[in-house]
């Protein structure tokens, strides 16, 4: 008989209380790319944008460098936010095509190669690639989890991944301004690696705080 | 499960316009229902609290239901924890509904998360009223929480007939037995409060350690 009471009593106390502040995820999305633009333009002013970036700029495996992953940005931030909603269904497909648009330029790559592809995908500035991708996801990674913590993701890794995919992705997008590695073979290698690392960090960040 | 049955909590609750509760049945009863909640629910996010206990108390029995279902290795007094749990994670996320979406998939998905979640955290915890254990409870005389000059002081933190009960069997070394007498509590409700009163104890003093 008591609990009856106390369940009517928490409707009556919820009832009073005012209803929390709505979340928005343009503000959302603008507090990451805030971030994003933070990390980039700093790394951007200090080691400079590619000196031949407008002759480059011609070849596709260079446009590819930074159009993919900010296309996989777009398709990882969409999908982040539909799965901050409860009931909402969230589709993973479409993360696929930035994927598969890499993997073609991987395979042609492989199939005009000439000399040692080894040396190629290792390329000169590997482990700069990652650590800067990395790091500067960090900020609008730790953006979009703060922001996202007012919603109710009903799969708080999942969410947390792509947040991490998001932020990843967009920093290598404008990283290979910087990058002179135009290799498919280095780019998707290195870049993917980056990438994956980052939407792991997300992914324990989402378990650590999405969870409501 | 008859305080479920008596619940009538719709008193205070109008129906919104156009809508009749005695035509709740069937795919057209669901539909309006939908509707009433996504009103309810509309209204409650622009600051109508009245709308808001409206809509809990609406979904409650669906609640209800959802929790039954899920919770049969619990015993049926915590489903009410987890329901109360349910309706504060309902308040604390209910702006993540969006208007033009359908309530019933957002609301389940919720709940299911919700509910999920607290029976996890309640599995590790076998819950089993002390009682059965009456007759089986050791004396507890051992006096863990206890030591020398805080005693007292502990013993004050907790009620008069537990801290009495505890002083003579674990201080003065008498039996349950003897004790229980003293306050008028058989050997095996003795037993029980006396377990109790020295959980709390040690509950205290982990506490006031940190």
């Amino acid at each position: 008989m008591t609990e009856r009471r106390t369940t009517e009593d928490l409707i009556r106390q919820l009832a009073a209380s005012p209803a929390p502040a709505p979340f928005h995820p343009v503000a959302a999305v603008g507090g990451m790319l805030a971030q994003l633009a933070l990390g980039l333009g700093l790394f951007l002013l200090v080691f400079g944008l590619r000196t031949d970036l407008v002759v480059a700029w011609a070849h596709v495996p260079v446009q590819a460098k930074t159009i993919l992953p900010v296309l996989l940005s777009l398709v990882a931030i969409r999908l982040a936010l539909r799965s901050s909603v409860p009931g909402g269904r969230v589709a993973l497909w479409p993360l696929t095509l930035p994927v598969a648009l890499a993997g073609l330029l991987l395979v042609h790559r492989l199939v005009v190669a000439d000399g040692s592809l080894l040396a190629e995908a290792i390329g000169q500035t590997a482990l700069a690639c990652l650590v800067s991708i990395t790091l500067l996801a960090l900020l609008p990674l730790a953006a979009g989890i703060f922001f996202l913590r007012r919603t109710a993701p009903t799969q708080p890794v999942l969410t947390g991944a792509l947040l991490g995919l998001a932020a990843g992705s967009g920093v290598a997008a404008g990283y290979a301004l910087h990058c002179t590695e135009d290799s498919p073979l280095f780019f998707v290698l290195w870049y993917g690696l980056g990438i994956g690392a980052v939407g792991g960090i997300g992914a324990a960040l989402g378990h650590r705080f999405l969870r409501w | 499960m008859t305080a479920v049955l008596t619940f009538s909590p719709r008193r205070d609750c109008a129906a919104p316009p156009g809508s009749s509760s005695l035509l709740r049945s069937g795919v057209e009863g669901r539909l309006q229902q939908d509707r009433d909640w996504e009103t309810l629910l509309a209204r409650a996010n622009d600051g109508d609290g009245a709308a808001f206990a409206c809509f809990l108390r609406a979904v409650t029995p669906s609640l209800r239901t959802v929790i039954r279902r899920r919770g049969d290795g619990l015993p049926p007094d915590q489903h009410e924890d987890v329901l109360q749990e349910v309706l504060l994670a309902i308040h604390l996320k209910r702006q993540t509904w969006q208007r033009n979406a359908p309530v019933r998939p957002w609301l389940y998905a919720l709940a299911r998360y919700k509910v999920v979640d607290a029976f996890r955290r309640r599995g590790a915890v076998v819950t089993l009223p002390i009682e059965d254990f009456a007759d089986v409870l050791p004396e507890e005389n051992a006096a863990v929480p206890l030591s020398g000059r805080d005693a007292e002081a502990m013993l004050g933190l907790i009620d008069g007939r537990s801290a009495m009960l505890v002083r003579a069997v674990a201080l003065d070394g008498k039996s349950a037995e003897e004790a229980g007498k003293a306050v008028g509590l058989s050997a095996g409700a003795a037993r029980v409060a006396l377990h109790r009163a020295m959980r709390r104890l040690s509950d205290f003093a982990e506490r006031t350690m940190k």
